[in-house]
């Protein structure tokens, strides 16, 4: 169990800076208004919500490391899990990416928050089925 | 007690070295597998290019013939032109049994007026055309019509719209093409006539006029005779046509190439360092903890367990935590490569192509060997050393 929440605080430290680098404003992008002035692009939003889901990802996987009791274990690994596939909503679904397919956004954070949001719903998920398998409360 | 259910116990019993295993497992797995998949996937993506331009020969111009072939790869238009009379040139070389040409065009970057932006737009002649009238004819029956295209595998026309927008000029998109896993998977093919029409139109209804230059051409599309040999009539074109280089089918993408063989060696070496690593960190990892159980094993002996019990117990133990590695490993891997895909193939400039589902499978279940295998090696002779050991020696130490 506590390899999961080593997990959980690595993938919640590439959820919350990763896209922090990756995203277009980060290289000096924006976009153009005819006034003049110019605006963010879509995954400045991303990038800037991805710590609201990093911090308790990292909280849960420290948390998950020290907890012995199963009822923790599971609810800390149920959080992770959501976090998770909250982690894959923001860029695809919930605010999204830049449209164009060779944008650094496309290219490097939108799989990066994928990847990292698949790896925390999946092992949340074995961490669920771990803490429920042995009611005992060895599952190290 | 069975041998899988005292391995089980016995596994869930010491964590850390199971977690060092399994990563070792999984790293080896891992490896092999994406190695592979990004070689075979890169091979096999060049043949299919090759393949899509469907020319024996591609004349480009000189300046410009590693451009054009990257651009080729990639899917961008380049600004290199060769004077249209060259096709005539070109025509007139014996061994040549038809010529056509082509001309490379983009949409523009951010434009309203373009559903893609800087989308490489590939225009044909009909009336000479060899590779994608054959393409069309075979898929949909007919030609292209004025505002008709077919697209790459990954153009499509977007939600709620009924066409796709080049230069504001609506173009009804027929059909796609088999995907590639180069950048001609995001191309537009066009004739001709559609392409001039845009760029009459384009002058009112695009932010920037389309300019295709009069009596310009981006490359010449060669078919030769099966009795000629395709290096010698591509020798004889070059000579013929001043300033342009004549590409053979075979000769393509050479750069992508070396840089492939490049690629391949380096892998090759990580591969081999990477495994080895791995394959003595799990021996060692069992060495110690077989020495730590080696009174626990010579209790089992002593209260009957025959030797190859012990044996068979210790090698389970491992192809357990193998199995368990390479899956996660070869999982891991596969995800990471599908969703960076992109990524790579911007960074190096090396397209590849994702394996067919049943190929993958192929290569799951090797890579998944490999690491099973790898694992049992380490631990056969630690295993095999303590289940031979008199169980009294081993108790009393």
């Amino acid at each position: 169990m506590k390899w999961i929440g080593i997990l959980f605080a690595l993938m919640a430290l590439v959820i919350g800076l990763v896209p922090q680098f990756t995203n277009c404003s980060a290289q000096g992008r924006a976009i153009q208004l005819p006034d003049g002035r110019s605006m963010p692009m879509k995954c400045h939003w991303t990038a800037n919500a991805t710590p609201v889901i990093a911090a308790p990802l990292l909280v849960a996987g420290i948390l998950l490391f020290f907890s012995r009791g199963q009822e923790a274990r599971r609810g800390l690994s149920l959080l992770g899990s959501i976090l998770g596939f909250a982690a894959i909503l923001l860029p695809t679904w919930l605010i999204g990416v830049c449209a164009n397919d060779e944008m650094v956004c496309r290219l490097a954070m939108e799989p990066t928050l994928i990847f990292s949001g698949t790896v925390s719903a999946a092992a949340g998920l074995f961490g669920l089925f771990l803490a429920r398998k042995n009611p005992a409360g060895n599952v190290d | 007690m069975d041998v899988y259910r005292f391995a089980l116990r016995n596994i869930s019993g010491n964590p850390f070295r199971c977690l060092v295993v399994v990563l070792c497992a999984g790293i080896t797995a891992g490896m092999l597998l994406a190695s592979t998949l990004i070689l075979l996937g890169a091979g096999q993506s060049l043949s299919k290019a090759i393949h899509r331009l469907g020319a024996d020969i591609i004349v480009v111009p000189e300046s410009a013939a590693a451009q054009v072939e990257s651009a080729l790869l990639l899917g961008h238009a380049t600004n290199a032109w060769m004077p249209a009379a060259a096709v005539g040139q070109a025509a007139v070389v014996p061994g040549v049994q038809a010529v056509s040409y082509q001309i490379h065009l983009a949409t523009l970057k951010n434009a309203s007026c373009c559903t893609v932006s800087n989308m490489f737009l590939m225009v044909y002649d009909p009336e000479t055309d060899f590779v994608v009238t054959s393409w069309l004819e075979k898929n949909l029956g007919t030609g292209l019509g004025l505002g008709e295209a077919v697209g790459g595998s990954n153009v499509f026309t977007p939600a709620g719209e009924k066409n796709i927008k080049v230069y504001g000029y609506p173009i009804t998109l027929r059909g796609n093409m088999e995907p590639t896993g180069t950048g001609l998977d995001s191309s537009l093919f066009l004739t001709l006539e559609t392409a001039l029409e845009i760029a009459r139109e384009s002058v009112i209804r695009a932010e920037a006029p389309l300019v295709i230059p009069e009596g310009s051409i981006s490359t010449i599309m060669i078919k030769v005779r099966p009795e000629y040999d395709i290096g010698s009539v591509a020798r004889q074109v070059a000579a013929r046509i001043p300033a342009v280089k004549a590409l053979a089918a075979p000769e393509m993408f050479q750069s992508q190439r070396a840089e492939l063989e490049g690629l391949r060696n380096g892998v090759i070496l990580l591969l081999v360092i990477t495994t080895g690593f791995s394959l003595v960190l799990v021996g060692l990892v069992f060495s110690m903890a077989l020495n730590e159980r080696r009174r626990e094993l010579g209790v089992v002996r002593a209260i009957g367990a025959p030797r190859s019990f012990v044996f068979r117990t210790l090698l389970v133990e491992a192809g357990f935590l193998g199995f368990q590695g390479g899956a996660a490993g070869s999982a891991i891997t596969i995800l990471a490569l599908i969703l960076f895909r992109r990524l790579i193939i911007a960074t190096y400039g090396i397209p590849f192509l994702t394996p067919s589902l049943p190929m993958m499978m192929i290569l799951i279940a090797g890579s998944l060997t490999g690491s099973l295998s790898g694992v049992l090696l380490a631990a056969l002779i630690p295993a095999y050393r303590i289940s031979h050991e008199d169980p009294t020696i081993a108790m009393r130490e």
